[in-house]
């Protein structure tokens, strides 16, 4: 069971937590606050993993809430998912280590993928300090997450979703399995950034998720293409052949 | 002073030619002359400080009293001046007293004094009506820059509200039959109304932000028509930052579902085209809707209020370099064009986003 508290002033937004959340059967309620210091004693009492903060409360912040929190040496600190109807906090949600940002009103599907998203760290949180040790120094320099603003959302996107990564002059594109996004952004760049181990430029214009690689083709007028598993194709050049080869057969 | 020093020049020429005898320092020509032009220029320069407004307007009652009066004592006082400092003039073998020599260069120079005073009155005129006339045009211009403005304020206006309230009924319908769907949908529409109030009231954003716009638009609509429409977006990656009107897009491809899907029951589908001609930008929207001639009949095409509304914002912006054009590219297939210059942002705004490692 993941323990959960509601930190929001507004009974309303409360209320819709809780009504969503019972369809979330891991999930447990253990207190709900409407004030920043009753948030931080309640926190301490029940030693939640997982809380909703609204960041706009009386007295005291959604901010200053989780800087009173952190101080507290001896417990874990819990998995925090924002929700507020003010985007401008998104990169200090974000920089504070935030699971996710909800921008209300947000829907039933949205609040899902949330939960979705802390339930993913928690099962990766043995994974993780396993592989921290192993590539200590090296992987840490590659981004693991991004966080922008599309069509009116804040997404705190795992490039790990990513299925591939399309060059659009200015821009890349970024695919994922449903979605796609502009970011303002070379390709060079993000080749830079991502962890050659797990993302491959396969032509001057793409790159794509090596977890999401199905197989390797040759057209019929000799061209190769990246099949990915969605189905998707990513036009490949020879020159980066050997290279996704050497990959694939680990 | 620069007068006076050319008048000067030109007198110690003439002197040297015909006296060639002439005993005079060129210096004290140019002084003379400088100090005359002087003293014109300063008594002009405070006359114009002082009284600039009233001599810019002035009537003829106001010159003959005021002006013409002024204008005898400025020449006298220009050849006291001269008198006084220049006991040379006029050139004389005998020195001549005080009076007499003031006597002298008052008659002989009186009428040439005038001369110059009411020249530079003139000059003072005429750059009072240029700038008068300069200050009227400027606001003429700056008037219809406003209204411009305001008008295409009102067209822009005019769309969200309309789209607005077709989508909170949509909402209030959705919300007694499927509840999840209602929810999804009002999520979607915040999030549309989050953008639009960001934007503010610029006239023209990036084709990027526009389409960003219309993907959140068909999203909801997708909803609408439960997926029975698919959309084919294909947009010339180097156009992502070139400039467009704001909710241009939206009327069109709302009219493609008004006028177009809503009118079959079978899948249809829908296409958005940017691209660059010359140094124009093209913008096509295609529907396999219900054709033009099934529109026609009705006469909503030509008389809808989206089309004429982008018809007068193109107008509005671009004058005669653009056009928008219907018409019927295949059977059953409208497709709406509209072209105007191309051009970027000098600044392409910063769109938020950061990368984290953990």
């Amino acid at each position: 069971m993941m323990h959960t508290v509601i930190a929001d002033d507004e009974a309303l937004a409360r209320e819709k937590l809780k009504v969503l959340l019972n369809g979330e059967p891991d999930i447990a309620i253990v207190g709900e606050s409407t004030t920043g210091p009753d948030t931080i004693e309640l926190v301490r009492e029940t030693h939640p993993e997982l809380l909703f903060l609204d960041i706009r409360m009386p007295g005291m912040d959604g901010f200053d809430i989780f800087e009173a929190l952190s101080k507290d040496v001896e417990s874990v600190l819990p998995k925090i998912i924002f929700t507020t109807a003010y985007d401008t906090y998104a990169i200090r949600a974000f920089e504070i280590n935030a699971v996710d940002y909800l921008l209300k009103p947000f829907s039933a599907e949205r609040l899902h993928a949330a939960v979705e998203r802390v339930r993913h760290h928690q099962r990766g949180m043995g994974e993780a300090s396993a592989s921290a040790v192993k590539d200590d120094g090296g992987g840490a320099h590659f981004i693991q997450r991004i966080v922008f603003k599309s069509r009116g959302k804040i997404l705190f996107l795992p490039v790990s979703d990513l299925r591939c990564i399309a060059a659009e002059e200015n821009y890349v594109r970024l695919v994922t399995e449903s979605e796609s996004y502009l970011l303002r952004e070379t390709m060079s760049r993000m080749e830079l950034k991502l962890d050659p181990d797990q993302f491959l430029r396969v032509h001057r214009s793409f790159m794509v998720n090596i977890a999401f690689v199905k197989e390797i083709r040759t057209e019929k007028h000799g061209e190769l293409v990246v099949f990915l598993d969605n189905g998707a194709k990513v036009p490949m050049s020879r020159s980066y052949k050997s290279r996704l080869n050497e990959l694939l057969s680990h | 002073m620069l007068v006076g020093l050319l008048f000067a020049l030109q007198q110690w020429i003439e002197m040297r030619m015909w006296y060639p005898r002439a005993q005079m320092s060129i210096l004290v020509v140019c002084g003379a002359w400088m100090l005359q032009y002087f003293v014109w220029g300063v008594l002009c320069w405070s006359l114009w400080f002082w009284f600039g407004p009233q001599l810019r307007k002035l009537n003829w009652k106001y010159l003959v009293f005021r002006l013409l009066p002024l204008s005898i004592l400025m020449s006298f006082c220009v050849e006291v001046a001269l008198v006084t400092f220049f006991p040379q003039f006029p050139r004389s073998e005998k020195r001549i007293p005080y009076f007499e020599r003031l006597n002298f260069e008052f008659t002989s120079e009186f009428l040439e004094n005038l001369a110059v005073f009411w020249s530079v009155f003139l000059v003072f005129r005429m750059l009072g009506y240029y700038e008068d006339a300069r200050q009227k045009e400027r606001a003429l211009s700056q008037l219809s820059v406003e209204l411009a403005h305001a008008q295409m304020q009102a067209l822009r206006m005019q769309i969200n509200p309309h789209f607005l309230f077709n989508t909170m009924n949509g909402i209030s319908s959705l919300m007694h039959s499927n509840v999840d769907a209602a929810d999804q949908m009002l999520e979607q529409l915040s999030s549309m109304l989050r953008i639009t109030l960001e934007r503010g009231p610029a006239q023209l954003i990036a084709l990027r932000e526009e389409i960003e716009f219309i993907e959140m638009y068909l999203a909801l609509q997708n909803r609408r028509f439960s997926g029975r429409i698919h959309q084919r977006i294909s947009i010339e990656p180097q156009l992502h930052d070139a400039l467009v009107p704001t909710m241009i897009l939206q009327p069109l491809v709302e009219n493609a579902f008004v006028h177009g899907f809503s009118k079959m029951t079978g899948e249809g589908t829908l296409e958005i085209q940017a691209m660059r001609r010359n140094r124009r930008l093209r913008i096509i929207v295609r529907n396999n809707g219900a054709g033009l001639h099934n529109t026609n009949e009705q006469g909503r095409v030509t008389s809808g209020t989206g089309l004429n509304n982008i018809r007068n914002r193109l107008q509005l912006l671009f004058d005669q370099e653009q056009s928008l054009t219907i018409r019927e590219s295949a059977p059953n297939v409208v497709q709406v064009e509209v072209s105007f210059p191309l051009k970027y942002s000098d600044m392409p705004e910063k769109i938020l986003f950061e990368y984290g490692s953990a």
